[in-house]
């Protein structure tokens, strides 16, 4: 094999006379050209996981939630809660940014795919972080529901369920927004974690590739 | 960046491309690909020249880059990877009608090189270019021990690949 392979070699270096050969011209206009790599796509798909919560605030029925939120007493727990979202948010974007600046392509091939990993790491947290607040939004509501006393005038039901008991009413109304909120979060972190597995799949596995020999 | 940077860069790469045109000779299939993968490199060597300080050769630190380029910044599209069974499917069939055997074993180890993954094919690619096992190591992150195992794991890989 050793033979085979010093063979290859020999014949790899008389390759050099069929390689495609490009003028100054050529080169010169291709790095005038847009980067289209890997970690373009991370950056520009990271912003818009960072935007897209923020969003959905902007929604009609996202700022009516705001008013149910008053209506059921909640005003003063969810302006802390959302002071506190926007402190370990920024911190998110400065760790994003710090680790993204870290990206070199002058590094190994190891410690580049590592640091492009771990600036995607910063992303996945974010988005757990996210989708947790998702999670925690819909229990607030469930639980605001529990202890309000107007609860159909709020959600602008009144009139609508009038045969069932208000018991009744209020566990329906508990119940489906528990469900809702479970499957809301699930089909978000459904399509993140679909699209973050494609985008680094290469990535995931070069870098066990590289791990695989290390103690 | 000033125009005599440019010039600089320019004619550095003009006379070095070889070394890119082989990277991307083994990390693509065709030719689309290949000047995809050429522009993808170029993009980000001249976006690393004004940390180029000279102190080691162009062409030198050409490799780092275009190895990191082609293994970890390039994504290949659907479209490339259809063309690559098309372009293995020819590969075979010429390789049989070889008469010369050394012809035809050469042939035979470019094919088998190329089914390689992306690291082990960064390996091939630095002893094809007769770099010692301390530069492979530092281009690929790893320890000059763990280079040779490697190395020798790449061998017994191809070997399988050549005698299934």
């Amino acid at each position: 094999m050793l033979d085979e392979l010093e063979l290859l070699k020999k014949d790899w270096q008389k390759k050099e006379e069929h390689l495609p050969k490009l003028s100054y011209d050529q080169i010169y206009k291709m790095i005038w050209k847009k980067s289209s790599s890997i970690v373009k796509w991370i950056f520009y798909i990271s912003i818009i996981e960072f935007i897209l919560p923020h969003l959905l605030y902007l929604v009609p029925s996202m700022r009516n939630n705001l008013d149910i939120y008053s209506n059921l007493g909640l005003t003063n727990v969810f302006l802390v809660i959302s002071i506190l979202q926007y402190v370990v948010i920024f911190y998110f974007i400065y760790q994003f940014y710090k680790r993204y600046q870290e990206i070199s392509v002058l590094d190994s091939a190891k410690q580049l795919t590592s640091n492009i990993l771990r600036t995607r790491k910063t992303v996945k947290h974010y988005v757990i972080f996210s989708l947790s607040m998702v999670l925690l939004t819909f229990l607030m509501l469930i639980i605001g529901i529990y202890f309000s006393d107007n609860v159909l005038e709020t959600l602008g039901l009144a009139g609508k369920m009038d045969s069932v008991p208000i018991e009744k009413a209020k566990f329906i109304i508990m119940a489906s927004f528990a469900i809702f909120g479970v499957l809301f979060t699930l089909a978000l972190g459904g399509i993140y974690f679909l699209l973050y597995g494609l985008l680094t799949r290469k990535l995931r596995r070069n870098f066990r590739e590289l791990q695989k020999l290390e103690v | 960046m000033d125009k005599e940077l440019e010039h600089r860069f320019v004619t550095e790469l003009e006379n070095n491309q070889n070394i890119v045109h082989k990277v991307c000779s083994l990390y693509t299939n065709d030719r689309d690909s290949h000047n995809d993968l050429f522009q993808e490199i170029t993009i980000q060597l001249w976006k690393a020249y004004p940390k180029f300080r000279g102190d080691s050769k162009f062409s030198t630190w050409m490799y780092r880059v275009a190895l990191n380029t082609a293994i970890t910044l390039y994504r290949k599209s659907k479209k490339r990877i259809k063309t690559k069974d098309y372009d293995s499917l020819i590969f075979k069939i010429k390789a049989d009608e070889y008469d010369d055997t050394q012809e035809r074993q050469l042939k035979l180890m470019y094919d088998a090189v190329k089914q390689l993954g992306d690291i082990d094919k960064a390996l091939v690619f630095l002893y094809l270019e007769d770099k010692d096992y301390s530069e492979i190591s530092e281009t690929l992150g790893i320890t000059e021990v763990n280079a040779r195992v490697k190395m020798n794991r790449v061998k017994n890989k191809l070997r399988t690949i050549l005698n299934p």
